[in-house]
């Protein structure tokens, strides 16, 4: 997997976010409802997108110096 | 029909019933026209469903010249009778019962129901008020045969010990029969060394004893040493003595013993320590000064008859009659008690109908009183649609006063600012709060609520990012809200409200904390392994000191930051860029939002003007800028800094510094170092850009103001000019006869155009927007600097308080942990949940207010503050 995954992914969310468009209807108040959930996805999206960026090409590599070796 | 609309609403009839938190409701103005009696009813049908605001018809009217000031003073006397009941309920430990008759206190009450209310606490008060003053009286009296009591005792005693010493000292026996009050006292003249038991004399006890001769000897002579008896608190005894001897110049002896038990006395709030003392003087008028300087001190003087057969009658007596008015005191206590127990049965319904009913003529005095048609005008602000509710509401305030006028609706066309009213649930009650806090939207405005209840707890949770923190709030919010109705009691407790209102919004900071957690990778500053990790350590080499690097294995660790930068030494390093960026990402999207919030707002208002020389320019300056810095992130991101080609060579030189690139970009545009070359075209897309920035801010500056001018100028050229303000508004009413007489004077603010006041502030706005794109998405980076505080806080109480523990050896290693584990976790609850989650939900608090609220929100509405009896019986309630 590489970084097409945050694509697709980014899709997939797209797509729930105009389902949620269409759902709650029954509720007092749609908007309300279909406004948090879009904006929930879109910001869990957005933040796993962002770590997963982060980690994709990484610049430095984890170093640690208390490593006992094990014979 | 009893109600009859008007024109205006019926129109309103078919809207969507939906309602939504983005804008606040539609809002009517209506007057009512209610025939007086039926004014009474109609408030409260009103009060009842809490619907509509009244407006103040009467405001030049002092609130003391209003109609129905008497009816207000008649429930204020009502209010402080039931006060003062309460009062003697709470004293004297009667339960007060939790009831509350509906019937009368919720539903229609006839003013017959009134009187006779009003009849019945006047009743109770009375008999509380008699039986009270009688009870106060006889506690008087019982102290004062109590104090009597003591005199008696205590003299006697003080005599009885006097005259042992004297009959084993100087052979004279009891030596009674002294002529005038009291002079049967003598061996009270000599001093007495006990220790609780001090006297001052001016005669030394030879003296003394002479005196006594004399006394015993010659009855005829007339030497007359008396005494009086008394008590005073115990702590002016010294006083009373000095200043009895140095007044009376010597010539007087005092005794004193203290009584033992404290004396309660109904006058003062605590029981007293009292002293019984006994003063000999010669001569009645050295006695008289006596008495009247203990009077003067606080002191009680009692009768005491000098025989000793006489004063045990008197005791007798005393005792007697302490004992009868023991009785008494009883007999009332318990008739007050019954009493009370009878009032208090009732006085939550009273409490609840007295302040409903001063509630109602308080609002009534707010209405227009039509002498004419025997009608009360009435005028406020209700949602649109609400009216039918209104409307049901009147319409059975009309059944309950039985008449057959009907009460009149009719909604008022008018360009008066409306206020605010948002229809909130329980959920979106806590981040309307936090909005409100800021300032009420205007009517018509985008509510920043709506979108608050999930940003708001998103950005908590980025500085907040912990999987077991945040289990923890979450499991303490969900618990609230599960128990809601049953923990409503909370509510009422000043430390536990803010927690119980805003259990919703903990409750998403809790979850929304335990997925930052899961992408942050830290459960308690431990590491989750789910999947594989992308890196492995080398297996032979290493050692203590030794610096090894991890390899890569795998792809992409799926979600969150790999668990091998952990325990990795340079962690911060890759931790702290990858916050640092992320903050700037989202905030900018944040920004992104709030600046699109204006398009609308402007289209609500019908203000084309600022989408296009507001809303575009500031979209392409922060896009131009920050956008780009967004864009350089995720290209830095997603570019491979070490590949290489076919050939093996490295097809970048190094990765940018993306700091530099922005700072350059500004210095230095249209040359890209080599070594810092992201992508082709680079310095030339930098400098369109930047050109892009630069005229934005003239655009943001002259466009908007100069086409006011102009359109302005081109109404006065056509001759309109300016229109009257006044002339609109007489056109309501006219089915009535026009008797109205709504006061309309500040219906509109003049509509002036000044030029120079709309550049100044166009100048203001564009400078702080440009400015603040900057500092705004800087304070953004909040987010990563708190973020990292509560890891570096949380890892660093594992490794002081835990840790220890888990590595420790030998047989008390199993106390240690219980211990090591209780301090963590206490500390955690404590520090990290308690104080980090106050500071992060400060800080999410900032970046709304300032950073996303500031892009689009004006904030200057009124709040919509209906007439409701919950809301006058909970203010009461507060009191």
């Amino acid at each position: 997997m590489g970084g097409a995954l945050v694509f697709w992914v980014g899709i997939l969310v797209c797509g729930l976010c105009a389902g949620a468009l269409f759902t709650f209807k029954s509720m007092a108040d749609p908007t309300l409802w279909r406004t948090c959930a879009i904006l929930s996805l879109s910001c869990c999206y957005l933040m796993w997108a962002v770590t997963y960026l982060a980690q994709l090409h990484p610049i430095i590599v984890p170093k640690r110096d208390d490593l006992r070796i094990d014979l | 029909m009893a109600t009859m609309s008007s024109r205006g609403w019926g129109m309103m009839r078919g809207r969507p019933k939906t309602t939504t938190i983005f804008r606040s409701e539609a809002m009517s103005l209506v007057q009512l026209y209610i025939p007086s009696d039926v004014a009474r009813y109609a408030v409260s049908q009103l009060g009842e469903i809490g619907l509509m605001q009244f407006r103040d018809l009467n405001s030049e009217v002092s609130a003391f010249q209003r109609s129905f000031v008497n009816d207000v003073r008649r429930f204020d006397e009502l209010e402080r009778k039931l006060r003062y009941l309460h009062g003697q309920i709470a004293r004297s430990g009667v339960d007060v019962y939790d009831f509350l008759d509906d019937g009368f206190a919720g539903g229609s009450r006839g003013p017959r129901d009134i009187d006779e209310m009003e009849e019945r606490i006047a009743a109770h008060e009375g008999r509380v008020l008699r039986l009270t003053a009688a009870y106060k009286d006889m506690q008087i009296k019982h102290l004062e045969l109590l104090e009597n009591k003591h005199v008696l005792e205590e003299v006697s005693s003080l005599f009885s010990e006097m005259t042992g010493r004297q009959a084993s000292g100087a052979g004279l026996g009891g030596a009674g029969g002294g002529g005038g009050r009291g002079a049967d006292s003598m061996p009270l003249l000599t001093r007495t060394d006990t220790s609780s038991r001090r006297s001052i004399g001016s005669m030394d006890a030879a003296r003394a004893d002479a005196a006594i001769d004399i006394e015993a000897g010659g009855v005829g002579r007339d030497i007359n040493i008396g005494f009086i008896a008394g008590v005073i608190q115990r702590d002016r005894i010294a006083t009373l003595e000095r200043v009895l001897w140095r007044s009376l110049r010597g010539n007087m002896f005092l005794n004193y013993v203290d009584v033992e038990d404290p004396i309660s006395d109904p006058r003062l709030d605590e029981p007293v320590y009292k002293s019984a003392f006994i003063v000999f003087a010669h001569g009645a008028s050295l006695r008289d000064r006596a008495t009247r300087i203990a009077e003067s001190l606080g002191a009680t003087l009692y009768p005491v008859d000098s025989s000793a057969e006489r004063r045990q009658e008197d005791l007798i007596d005393t005792m007697s009659r302490l004992d009868d008015l023991h009785q008494t005191l009883q007999n009332n206590a318990a008739a007050r008690a019954n009493e009370l127990t009878g009032v208090s049965e009732q006085i939550n319904t009273w409490f609840t109908v007295v302040r409903k009913e001063k509630a109602i003529y308080h609002t009534l005095n707010l209405f227009n009183y039509d002498a004419n048609r025997n009608c009360l005008i009435a005028e406020g602000w209700c949602a649109t649609s609400d009216i039918p509710a209104i409307q049901s509401a009147l319409h059975l305030a009309t059944e309950d006063a039985g008449s057959n006028v009907p009460t009149v609706l009719q909604e008022l066309r008018t360009t008066k600012e409306p206020p605010t009213f948002i229809r909130t649930n329980k959920f979106t009650d806590g981040f309307q709060n936090i909005v409100d806090a800021y300032g009420v939207p205007k009517a018509g405005e985008v509510n920043p609520g709506l979108f608050t209840c999930i940003t708001f707890p998103f950005l908590f949770a980025l500085m907040f990012g912990d999987l077991g923190h945040g289990a923890l709030m979450t499991l303490a919010a969900a618990l609230l809200c599960a128990y809601e109705k049953r923990l409503a009691w909370l509510a009422k407790d000043e430390s536990m409200r803010m927690f119980y209102t805003g259990r919703y919004i903990v409750l998403m900071m809790g979850i929304f904390s335990m997925f930052t957690g899961l992408l942050y990778n830290d459960v308690f500053s431990r590491a989750l392994s789910l999947f594989a990790s992308a890196w492995a350590w080398p297996t032979d080499q290493g050692g203590e000191g030794v610096t090894v690097e991890a390899t890569r294995v795998g792809g992409v660790y799926p979600i969150g930051i790999d668990p091998a930068w952990h325990h990795a030494s340079n962690s911060l390093l890759f931790t702290n860029s990858y916050k640092m960026k992320m903050s700037i990402v989202l905030g900018v999207i944040h920004m992104t939002l709030g600046i699109c919030l204006q398009v609308p707002n402007a289209l609500h208002f019908r203000k084309r003007i600022n989408i296009v020389h507001v809303f575009v320019p500031q979209i392409i300056f922060l896009f131009s800028i920050f956008g780009y810095l967004v864009f350089a992130i995720v290209l830095k991101w997603s570019t491979d800094w070490y590949a290489r080609d076919a050939a093996g060579e490295l097809t970048h030189i190094s990765p940018p510094s993306l700091l530099n690139m922005l700072i350059y970009m500004f210095l230095s545009p249209g040359s890209v170092s080599e070594s810092e070359r992201m992508f082709r075209g680079q310095a030339a897309l930098q400098t369109l850009l930047l050109l892009t920035a630069l005229v934005c801010v003239p655009w943001m500056l002259l466009v908007k103001p100069l086409i006011l001018r102009r359109e302005h100028q081109q109404i006065i050229s056509e001759g309109y000019g300016r229109i009257s303000s006044h002339a609109r508004v007489s056109s309501e009413g006219e089915g009535l006869g026009g008797a109205i007489v709504v006061s309309e004077q500040e219906e509109m603010e003049a509509d002036d155009f000044d030029f120079a006041d709309i550049m100044i502030n166009q100048t203001i706005h564009t400078i702080e927007f440009c400015l603040n794109s900057i500092s705004n998405t800087a304070s953004y980076l909040r987010l990563w600097a708190l973020s990292l505080a509560h890891a570096q806080l949380s890892e660093v109480l594992w490794t002081m308080t835990f840790l220890p523990m888990l590595k420790m050896r030998g047989a008390l290693q199993p106390v240690a942990i219980v211990c090591g584990f209780a301090v963590w976790f206490v500390l955690t609850v404590g520090i990290l949940i308690g104080m980090e989650g106050l500071s992060a939900f400060l800080h999410a608090l900032r970046l709304h207010w300032v950073e996303f609220n500031n892009k689009f929100y004006d904030g200057t509405g009124v709040k919509f503050e209906p007439f409701s009896f919950r809301a006058v019986l909970d203010a009461a309630e507060e009191q």
